[in-house]
């Protein structure tokens, strides 16, 4: 089994909005109020651009262990696959969180037990010990399914929104726009994602630039659902975590049909189970590749991980906004180093092609 | 053990046969010709057609006068399937196989004449496949008659038939089926490997062999296609498939399969295809209903109250208050009646399935209803889901298993956990392969071209190309 092209352009159209729509919003409106469109739109020409690099990587068709592996050697090849998956958990830390917040407030009327989030973590096991190849089909299916539970959010949520409560553009000036574009570094490291996945499928022609384009498309998507959210909500918009939940509510079709708008939110809830898995998945597998070819050691890793991860998230329970604020505020300067800086350099050293480097 | 041939002695011949075969049903008939020498016929009393035998082989033989070698002896037997065997084993499996065997004084070979007598039911229209515009045949148990009923629909040279035989002491007769140039080699070869290595002592049905064909046969998901019909057999053949018919069942298997086959019925090709695309989406609609309905429900009462209707929730609020059961446990027992009816229904004679009509929906639905033991929303959901389920009939051992475990999902984390148990299915389904064919295909991979007959079905005329997922070295199949 071996991703394809076409599947990996899928999954960045998916990926632009779907990892985006949690906490991000409430939290960009917070640094930036009407203005919270202009650092996402920065953040996503940024990893579009880089994107676009890590697609030119991929015409060497070599996965990132090895690149390093025939340039620098195994060990250093190892070292580097434990500090890529080191960022890869770490980065993964914020998705499972805000999943875990999703969950409890949106899927159950009352606050529900600690431990109605384990199955999570189950499920993220069985999908971390799959190879790393299978992400292609399933995003295959997922991305269709993201379109279709974005569209209705959007389509329920676009009546209530006033588009106006995003004028005057650049009031919140450039410090506004500075603290947004801190705070959206958290969830903008796609490119890394991305990075995990090449040599596992061949470059076509036009791959990088169609990458781009695909994860500029989502990002289009994103812009738009960012500012229903905020013509929804307007300047309570700061208090509604859970954005993408909050803002279809007020359809007044509701009172007939009910809360239909669950069937979209839940599906959308499905396909970010699989985007919040992936940077664990893409840290067993790079793992996997680095530390031998045992049958047992992805779902070793696979287990230790997610077992690593449940602990990590149960024990910082009481602190989870404390938590939140920290990968944001004081730790967000760690994302654009690997989500950007780390791309580039790869391909400053590995971006060209095997004949121009031979010669 | 030393092989066993032929020696010339008939006496000595037929001992030694009739060792190989001591069962009482195993007779022997003794008769001279015109020269005196003396023959011994061989055969199994239930499955050889004497009144075919006497005619085609006995009578002429009586009056033959001319050389004892089995070359010439042939000749004279008027049967159109006459061979010549050396083997005693050999000649013993013939026997068994209801073609009786001669053999006489000088012998060099034995004869095996083919008077198989079979008692095979009429083709009839299978009942698990009704159409009701198109063909209304249906396989039977008899291979033979089902390989004629494939070639009748190919009269081309390209429809191939292989005999082989499965089965230690049933030594069932497989017939692999496939189409020469629009099959890829590969898969017939794996069949072939796959059927080979099977070592077991029976096979009683084609179900015991889709086991052996799974890549991965302990799975919850079926690998293999089934059909009874020949039309719809004779069209996945077309499509690149490679087919088996086994002898003694009715139920002809598919390979490579798709998950998405199951949503086509025969009829889908010879109605409009915006009527067939209706009925798909429709049998999809049924089945996710049929999966997911009882979960929700369960969910919704327990976990989310928000995710019903005001108005629909007092009416169920009213319904629920003085059932003593937890909506989980509710309706966990709700199917399992439903699931016992079912079983019950299908074993019973016919004529009691009238008293079990009345039992499972009065007794057991009005008046556990009235006794508040069940809910009135839990009968409707169940015997909605029950209904759905029968949309696709061949998933329905997959269906109900995901049923229940969306159920149990439900009952304990609630909606979410009916999302993890979804993406659970969908990883283990898009991860399944058989054949090298992905099942999840053409949607998961993705192949746009075979999306023309899916859940949306388009024009006969449009679907000028196979599946592109079957990989057939022919690909086209209209021009």
């Amino acid at each position: 089994m071996k991703l394809s092209s076409r599947q990996i352009l899928f999954f960045l159209a998916a990926a632009a909005p779907i990892g985006k729509i949690v906490l991000m919003p409430a939290r960009l409106a917070r640094a930036c109020a009407n203005d919270l469109l202009f650092p996402v739109l920065a953040q996503l020409l940024v990893q579009a651009a880089i994107i676009f690099c890590v697609l030119l990587l991929a015409r060497r068709e070599q996965t990132l262990y090895a690149l390093i592996r025939d340039a620098a050697g195994g060990v250093a090849a190892k070292i580097a696959a434990i500090l890529f998956s080191a960022f890869l958990l770490f980065a993964a830390f914020l998705p499972v969180v805000e999943q875990k917040l999703l969950v409890r407030s949106i899927f159950y009327d009352t606050i529900p037990v600690y431990l109605v989030f384990t199955p999570f973590f189950i499920f993220s096991a069985y999908l971390c010990a799959r190879p790393l190849c299978t992400v292609g089909r399933m995003w295959d299916i997922l991305t269709p399914l993201a379109a279709v539970a974005l569209a209705g959010i959007a389509l329920l949520s676009v009546g209530s929104a006033d588009y106006g409560a995003l004028a005057p553009a650049g009031a919140a000036g450039w410090e506004g726009f500075a603290s947004g574009t801190q705070a959206a570094c958290s969830w903008f490291f796609d490119a890394v994602l991305l990075l995990a996945l090449i040599g596992r499928f061949p470059y076509t022609k036009g791959l990088a630039w169609k990458g781009a384009v695909c994860y500029l498309a989502g990002g289009a998507v994103l812009l738009f659902l960012l500012a229903t959210f905020y013509g929804v909500f307007s300047e309570i918009a700061v208090a509604q975590t859970h954005a993408f939940a909050r803002m279809s509510g007020f359809f007044s079709g509701m009172t007939v049909l009910g809360r239909i708008d669950y069937l979209f939110i839940f599906a959308a809830a499905f396909v970010m189970t699989f985007y919040v898995i992936l940077p664990m998945q893409a840290a067993v597998g790079t793992l996997s590749e680095a530390f031998g070819k045992s049958r047992a050691l992805p779902a070793l890793l696979s287990a230790g991980i997610n077992l690593a991860m449940l602990a990590a998230v149960y024990l910082t329970n009481f602190h989870t906004s404390q938590i939140i604020e920290m990968l944001t505020g004081t730790l967000f300067w760690l994302y654009p180093v690997f989500a950007a800086g780390v791309p580039l350099l790869l391909t400053l050293i590995f971006g060209r092609r095997t004949h121009e480097t031979v010669s | 053990m030393e092989k066993q041939e032929i020696s010339g002695n008939a006496a000595r011949d037929a001992a030694a046969l009739k060792a190989l075969l001591p069962a009482q049903d195993i007779l022997t008939f003794s008769f001279e010709d015109a020269v005196k020498r003396q023959y011994v016929c061989i055969f199994a009393d239930a499955l050889t057609d004497k009144e075919l035998l006497a005619e085609q082989a006995l009578r002429p033989l009586r009056a033959y006068a001319g050389d004892a070698r089995a070359k010439a002896v042939r000749e004279h037997v008027l049967s159109p399937e006459v061979r010549t065997e050396r083997g005693l084993d050999k000649l013993a499996e013939e026997v068994l196989a209801g073609n009786p065997v001669l053999v006489w004084e000088g012998a060099d070979e034995g004869l095996v004449v083919g008077t198989k007598k079979v008692n095979v039911r009429a083709v009839t229209e299978p009942p698990t496949d009704v159409a009701i515009k198109g063909p209304r045949e249906g396989f039977i148990e008899d291979v033979k008659t089902n390989t004629s009923l494939v070639r009748r629909r190919f009269r081309t040279g390209e429809l191939m038939i292989e005999m082989l035989t499965v089965g230690r002491r049933s030594a069932t007769s497989v017939a692999l089926c496939w189409l020469e140039g629009t099959c890829r080699r590969d898969i017939v070869e794996e069949v072939r490997r796959k059927l080979g290595a099977i070592d077991i002592d029976a096979v009683p049905d084609s179900s015991y062999l889709t086991r052996f064909l799974s890549d991965r046969p302990y799975s919850l998901v079926k690998q293999v296609g089934t059909t009874e019909k020949p039309d719809i057999f004779c069209a996945k053949l077309a499509e690149g498939r490679a087919g088996l018919l086994v002898d003694g069942s009715p139920i002809a298997l598919t390979v490579p399969y798709l998950l998405v086959e199951d949503f086509q019925s025969s009829e889908d090709y010879f109605v409009p295809a915006y009527r067939a695309t209706f009925t798909r989406l429709l049998r999809l609609f049924a089945l996710l209903v049929a999966i997911y309905l009882p979960a929700f429900y369960v969910a919704a009462q327990l976990f989310k109250l928000q995710l019903l209707p005001v108005k629909l929730l007092l009416t169920i609020a009213g319904s629920i208050r003085d059932i003593p059961l937890s909506p989980s446990l509710e309706m966990l027992l709700v199917l399992l009646v439903l699931e016992v009816l079912n079983e019950a229904s299908i074993r019973m004679p016919k004529y009691v399935g009238m008293a079990l009509s009345v039992v499972g929906a009065l007794v057991l639905g009005e008046t556990a209803v009235s006794a508040g033991f069940v809910s009135t929303p839990a009968i409707i959901i169940v015997a909605f889901s029950g209904i759905g389920l029968y949309a696709v009939p061949n998933l329905i051992e997959e269906t109900s298993v995901v049923r229940l475990a969306m159920l149990l999902a439900a009952g304990s984390v609630g909606t979410y956990g009916i999302v993890l148990v979804s993406a659970l299915c969908l990883v283990y389904l898009v991860t399944t392969e058989n054949f090298g064919v992905p099942l999840g295909a053409p949607f998961a991979p993705f192949v746009r071209r075979d999306l023309r007959d899916t859940f949306v079905k388009y024009n006969l005329l449009s679907l000028k190309q196979r599946p592109a997922a079957l990989a057939s070295p022919n690909k086209r199949r209209m021009k």
